[in-house]
This record gives C-alpha cells, sequence and structure tokens, in this order.
C-alpha cells in the first residue's frame, strides 16, 4: 500500500482522539443501557454518562447543559433549528441568510422557501463579510430569523457575530448560528454573544461522526420535527446514541483544555505555510486576514488548470471548495460569493490543519504544493 | 418528630437489616427552593424514602439517583435547575427559580463515622456543631462527602481528608460557630478545587413550661411536632404528671425557686410561664432574673399583670435592665386574634420561633426580597499557598 496523503483537510473532518475513544469503549458493550430506561442501573449509567456529556459540551460553548439537544449531527440540528424555528412560530415567517452559508442551511432555506417562507439571501463582500447595513435593510416586519455562521467552513472567516447579534436584539428577531467550524477552535460563549439557536457537530473537533448538537436558549422557539418518544425534551425523539455522545462530551472537554495552545500553535503553522506559497507569486488568499480560524488557509493560484491541480497533489489531502458539494464539480459558492471568478474559484484550495498536524507535515506540503504549481505553471508556458 | 430523628431512626432500622441506604443532602442552593442546604433525606434500597430535599418535585427523581449511587458504591452529586421549564426529570413545577446541588451518599454501616453517625453525635450534643461535607462542582471529580463534625471548642470528629487545608476548615468552622451560619468555601489548592458546605447544626430549642395546665398540655403538644424538646414544670403533682404529657416530655414537681436543679440551661433553652399563679410565676421569674444568656421568657396574661411584676420587683429592689426588658416577653405571643388555648399556643411558638431566629415576626407579603435569609450563600473562594 503507498503512503497515506498528508491529511490537512480538518475542516471536512477530524479523527478521533484517542481519550475520546477510551472515553467511548465501555458504553458499546459493558454499560450498554439505553438512556431512557429509568427502571434500571444499566439505563441509569447511560443516562449519567449522557447528562456529564451534556456538561462537557456546555462548559465548552458556554451554556447551561439543559439547553442542548442532542441530534445525529450538524445538518439535523441546523434542520431542527431553522424548521423547528419556523414551526413553533406562526406569525413570522421570513429568514434573512447569507450566500457564502454552508449547504445544510442554505438547503434547508430552499426547502422552506418552497413551502412559502420568504428568504432573504444577503451578499458576502471580497473579505467574506455581509454588511450590516444590508442586514439592517433586509429587516422586515415578519421577519423570524437570521441565520449566519460564525466561521466559514471554507475560508475560516469569522462573521462580526457580535454586532449582528445587537441588530437582532434590537429588533427581537431570533439569531441562529451554525458554529460548525468554531466550535472548539476559538473561545465561545454563546449566552454572552446573544445567539438563540447554534449548531455544531462533533467529528470537527475530534469526537465521533454521528453526533451533533443544537443549543437552544429558549426551548419554546423551536418545535420537534421527529416525533416518537419524546426524548431529548421532546424535541429530538429516538433512543439517544450514547456512545456518541459520550465522545462528543469528551471531545469538548479536551478542546477546551487545547484550544488556546492549538490556536497559537496552527496560527504559526498556517502563517507559515501562507507566507511560503506567497512566494510562489500569482497566488493569493481568500477572505479577510485578521479575524479568521487559525488553522485554516483559502489560496487561489493563478495560471493554474484547477481540474489537473487536486488530481496532481496527491501526496496531501486537502479539498477544493468545500467538501460536501463534491459530488457535483462547481465552483466554491463562497468564493464566487466574494467575487472571486469560477476560473480562479477552480484553482483554490481549502487547507486545514489540525491536532495532529506537524511542522514536518506543514513543511512536506509546502514542498509538494510548490513544486506541483511550479510544474504545472511551466507546462501552460 | 424532627425530621433528623426520623432520619435516623430509618437509619437504625435499616442497620439492624442490613438494609442498604443512601443519604441525599442539599449542599448547595442558588436562587429559590423550598428546601435549603442542610436538607436531608434517607432512602433505603427498597426505595423507602425519610426526610425531604424538596417540597415533592424531586423527589422522584432523587430516588433513582439514590439507587444508581448504591449501585456505583459511590457518591455522587447531581444538579437540579429548576428555572428549567422543561426538564422532565423535575416534572410538576413549583415556580422556583434555583439551582440545588444534591450529594448522595451510600452509607457504609462498619464505618463508625459514617455521615449518618457523624449526624447522630451532632444531634445529642447539648449544643451546636459544624457538619462538614465536602463535594465538587464538577461531577468527574471524587465527591468526599460528609466527613467529619465540630464542636464549639473545635476539636474534631471524623476526618477532614485534605490535610492541607486543615487550619483553613479549623478558622471557617470558627467563623461559622460565631455568625450562627452555614458556610460555603471552595478551596483552591494548586489548581485543584475542593467545595465544602460548613453547617452549623443547632440543637432543637428547649421549650421550659412554668406550669402544666390543660393549656400548656395542648402547647406541649403543638411543640411536639415542632420537634422541639419539652419540659413542663409545676408545683402542682395533680397537673404535672406523666399522664397529662406525651412520653417525650420531661416533667418536673418543684418549687419555683428550684426549677433550675432540673433544667440546665442554653441559649437556645426558652421559658414560658403560665401557671395562672401569679406568686409562683413571678418566683420563676426572679430565680431567671438571676440568670444570663437566657434568650426568651415568655409571660402569659394581661400587661395589667406584668406591670404589677415589675413594681412588685421593684419593691423588692430588683431594677430590670435593658437587656432583661428585651427577653421578657409579656403579654406572651405574636398578635393574630388568639383566643382559644390552642389559638394562643400557635401565637406563643410563632413568637419564640421568630426570636430564635432573629426574624421580625411579620408577613412575608410584606416583605422585599428573598423569603429565606441568603447570607453568606455564595462559594468563598479561599487559594491556599
Amino acid at each position: 500500500m503507498s503512503e497515506q496523503p498528508i491529511y490537512l483537510d480538518y475542516n471536512a473532518t477530524t479523527p478521533v482522539d484517542d481519550q475520546v475513544l477510551q472515553a467511548m469503549l465501555p458504553y458499546f458493550k459493558e454499560s450498554f443501557g439505553n438512556a431512557s430506561s429509568v427502571q434500571h442501573a444499566y439505563g441509569w449509567d447511560a443516562e449519567e454518562a449522557v447528562n456529564m456529556a451534556r456538561d462537557q459540551v456546555g462548559i465548552l460553548i458556554g451554556v447551561k447543559p439543559q439547553n442542548l439537544i442532542f441530534t445525529s449531527g450538524a445538518t439535523e440540528a441546523i434542520n431542527l433549528g431553522i424548521r423547528g424555528a419556523v414551526a413553533s412560530n406562526e406569525s413570522k415567517n421570513h429568514i434573512i441568510t447569507c450566500c457564502s452559508e454552508h449547504k445544510a442551511v442554505l438547503d434547508t432555506c430552499d426547502y422552506l422557501k418552497s413551502i412559502g417562507v420568504e428568504i432573504t439571501i444577503l451578499d458576502i463582500n471580497a473579505d467574506g463579510l455581509i454588511d450590516l447595513a444590508e442586514l439592517q435593510a433586509a429587516i422586515q416586519e415578519n421577519t423570524l430569523m437570521v441565520c449566519v455562521m460564525s466561521a466559514n467552513n471554507e475560508t475560516g472567516v469569522l462573521q462580526e457575530m457580535d454586532l449582528i447579534s445587537q441588530i437582532c436584539e434590537e429588533n427581537e428577531i431570533l439569531l441562529f448560528s451554525d458554529i460548525t467550524q468554531a466550535v472548539g477552535k476559538i473561545p465561545q460563549n454563546l449566552q454572552e454573544s446573544n445567539i438563540d439557536i447554534a449548531a455544531f457537530s462533533s467529528h470537527k473537533l475530534y469526537g465521533p461522526k454521528g453526533v451533533g448538537a443544537l443549543y437552544v436558549n429558549d426551548l419554546s422557539t423551536i418545535a420537534p420535527m421527529v416525533y416518537g418518544g419524546g426524548h431529548e425534551k421532546g424535541l429530538r425523539s429516538g433512543t439517544l446514541n450514547v456512545p456518541g455522545i459520550v465522545g462528543f462530551g469528551k471531545a469538548c472537554e479536551v478542546a477546551g483544555h487545547l484550544l488556546n495552545s492549538e490556536m497559537d500553535r496552527l496560527k504559526k503553522l498556517r502563517d507559515f505555510l501562507e507566507s511560503e506559497l506567497l512566494q510562489l507569486g500569482g497566488i493569493q488568499i481568500n477572505g479577510q486576514k485578521t479575524n479568521r480560524l487559525s488553522h485554516v488557509s483559502n489560496v487561489s493560484f493563478q495560471d493554474i488548470d484547477g481540474s489537473r491541480l487536486i488530481r496532481s497533489l496527491k501526496g496531501i489531502a486537502v479539498s477544493q471548495g468545500s467538501a460536501c458539494n463534491s459530488s457535483v464539480i462547481e465552483p466554491s459558492h463562497v468564493l464566487k460569493g466574494m467575487g472571486i471568478s469560477d476560473q480562479l474559484a477552480f484553482s483554490s484550495l481549502r487547507i486545514s490543519l489540525g491536532r495532529f498536524t506537524s511542522e514536518e507535515e506543514v513543511r512536506k506540503a509546502i514542498q509538494i504544493i510548490r513544486s506541483v504549481i511550479e510544474q504545472q505553471r511551466m507546462q501552460l508556458l | 418528630m424532627r425530621e433528623i430523628d426520623a432520619i435516623i431512626e430509618s437509619y437504625e432500622q435499616a442497620k439492624s437489616t442490613d438494609l442498604a441506604c443512601v443519604l441525599a443532602t442539599v449542599v448547595h442552593v442558588e436562587g429559590s427552593s423550598y428546601r435549603r442546604a442542610g436538607a436531608r433525606m434517607l432512602v433505603d434500597e427498597d426505595g423507602m424514602m425519610t426526610g425531604a430535599i424538596s417540597g415533592g418535585c424531586l423527589e422522584g427523581d432523587a430516588l433513582r439517583k439514590a439507587l444508581h449511587a448504591l449501585h456505583q458504591n459511590k457518591n455522587k452529586l447531581v444538579t437540579y435547575d429548576t428555572s428549567d421549564e422543561h426538564d422532565a426529570a423535575i416534572g410538576a413545577q413549583l415556580g422556583c427559580n434555583g439551582v440545588i446541588q444534591v450529594l448522595f451518599e451510600p452509607i457504609d454501616f462498619q464505618h463508625s463515622s459514617n455521615p449518618i453517625e457523624l449526624l447522630k453525635r451532632a444531634n445529642t450534643q447539648n449544643e451546636s456543631t459544624v457538619i462538614g461535607t465536602y463535594f465538587h462542582l464538577d461531577k468527574a471529580q471524587d465527591q468526599f462527602g460528609t466527613t467529619f463534625l465540630v464542636n464549639s471548642d473545635l476539636s474534631v470528629s471524623g476526618s477532614e481528608k485534605a490535610k492541607d487545608i486543615h487550619d483553613h476548615v479549623i478558622q471557617d468552622c470558627e467563623a461559622a460557630f460565631d455568625q450562627q451560619t452555614s458556610l460555603f468555601r471552595e478551596y483552591i489548592i494548586n489548581d485543584e478545587r475542593q467545595f465544602l458546605f460548613l453547617e452549623v447544626f443547632n440543637q432543637p430549642p428547649t421549650l421550659v413550661l412554668v406550669g402544666a395546665g390543660n393549656d400548656a398540655q395542648l402547647l406541649a403538644q403543638m411543640a411536639e411536632v415542632l420537634g422541639w424538646n419539652i419540659i413542663i414544670s409545676d408545683g402542682r403533682p395533680t397537673h404535672a404528671n406523666a399522664e397529662r404529657f406525651a412520653s417525650s416530655c420531661q416533667v418536673i414537681v418543684t418549687k419555683p425557686e428550684e426549677i433550675l436543679k432540673e433544667v440546665s440551661l442554653s441559649d437556645r433553652t426558652v421559658f414560658v410561664l403560665m401557671t395562672h399563679n401569679y406568686r409562683y410565676d413571678i418566683a420563676v421569674l426572679k430565680v431567671l432574673l438571676k440568670e444570663g444568656g437566657i434568650p426568651y421568657i415568655g409571660i402569659l396574661g394581661p400587661k395589667k399583670k406584668y406591670d404589677r411584676m415589675l413594681n412588685d420587683l421593684k419593691d423588692e429592689g430588683i431594677e430590670l435592665t435593658e437587656e432583661q426588658h428585651s427577653i421578657i416577653h409579656a403579654p406572651v405571643g405574636l398578635e393574630i386574634g388568639a383566643e382559644t388555648p390552642a389559638e394562643i399556643g400557635l401565637s406563643i411558638l410563632a413568637e419564640i420561633q421568630s426570636v430564635l431566629t432573629e426574624t421580625n415576626g411579620g408577613r412575608l407579603k410584606s416583605k422585599d426580597g428573598p423569603i429565606h435569609r441568603k447570607k453568606n450563600n455564595e462559594f468563598k473562594q479561599i487559594v491556599i499557598e
């Protein structure tokens, strides 16, 4: 078997941390109980483990554990958060979102549009940010909710959530945020930042796949999408994924411990990577440089055939645009939204570093990218 | 019977039949709740509950948590947030708005200083004690539990667990005794945390009824419900006898001058003079006035009777000090329109309760702020170098 490529696609998913795996293992066999079995110790053990995990998740994002609903992942949480809010509110049916959101938000909004909900999609500027004046102008009497992600999955750009939440609060509009890429990567205190509803998942922060959570500040603002048993306070029925939830909790705890040191370490590596690549010339870094996740770099290469680029980079695992769209080859909607041409968007890479990325790997990756770019530019000449 | 006596009785029963049990203790409350820190409940392995940690809304879930703690044979801290209206575990909503920390401790009968043995010891002292319960708000940490008892001379029984914080704990116990309020501490040693609930455990008040008439009989019954210690003293053996009073009451036939030969005083011993015999009442009052530290003396009868007492005392050269005036309550009782002996009993007991708790006996609806005093409710952080 050939050597595994260097993994630089941590925004797509992350490997499960060892501590996380160890914490999960007992809940597959010995402590396999159903968290809803209130009559015996198997159930009590499972329920306690879930409560512990809920505490751990709550601590990481600064919310009360009872305001968290476990789901199968961020996509389900996003559906529950947005559609649940629409279903629970009879008078307002207008949602404002933005063009650089993840498809989980945009497709949900598309669906809602098909059933009569009014949707406004805000543009973003070259930095990747929405214009707050445009947001203000888009607000109508019937605006229920603003959906803006805190950190973009392709560029790492951080929206100005504090200012957005202020506008929402002044207008008594719910603020929903997809915080999937931000959790465990930058400090979060949702209660302080006045975000009403937030969705995220475990597998982006070294937890298992198949588990996520929705934070809801006031549970009465959403209605359930799934019925059958009244789990999670009736808002998400279905037997709880106890091992997954335990892993999610542990992953949050570990991420909390490592957050500051990893932020610094990865920023150094990412900045080094970018400065080395910039020396090649004909390169641009997409999105604002300052307020951005410190482990993400979105780079466009001029004078390169995008379709050949990714195939030539065999030694590294990176993505071209967002991973979720990759069944259809289309230029990234995020980069297009930022005014980047289709051609340049095709020859762009999202490089995302993570907990297990070493300096050596980054150096190697630089070498690989450099030689591929130089080679392809030579051939084009 | 006091709740603590009922808990101890259930414990003894469980112990004699080797029925495993768990003690649940409210160790901290933030916001409002029906029961405060120090409320306890004993749960045996069959699910029998003695005592209460709430007004009934938490007991159902607490029962399961207790049995779970028993199953794991491990102390366990559980947080109940009654401000969360959607919490199915809590069920019925009382409209309380508090975060309640409950510690569950499986009881080891073999351990001579297990939490209930410590409570038993505290309950049989003649003075206030401080009971120490260690816990940790991070539920993943070890919960040491109710491990020690400190007497007013600061001698310790049981074990304090963490030796390096001994001096601080003792200092804080002294503060609890001084202020007569329970305290909450968060000790921080090299980034490790330890939370401690220091509960001032008071003895029940001792109510000395001077006079063994039918009204005293009723008053004794009512005080019995409160779990108070009751002593009945009278010169008439026809009235003061065991047949007329519950077996838990101490009945003394004595001359008024010799009453204190039979009664030992503490800062929670209160007197009500109600013989309906002026001479006997004033003779007892004279004896009591010679003693310091009595918190309450109530005298049944109209103001005129008390004025006459004051005059007669003055004639004998006895002038009451300011402090003596303040501890004498004559006419006895709160103004609640009491007419019948039972109503008068209620008015007297309510007054004694308010005096012992240093509250004013008014209406709660006229009170600004919370019902319960929240003095020292916060965790005081103490960093230990």
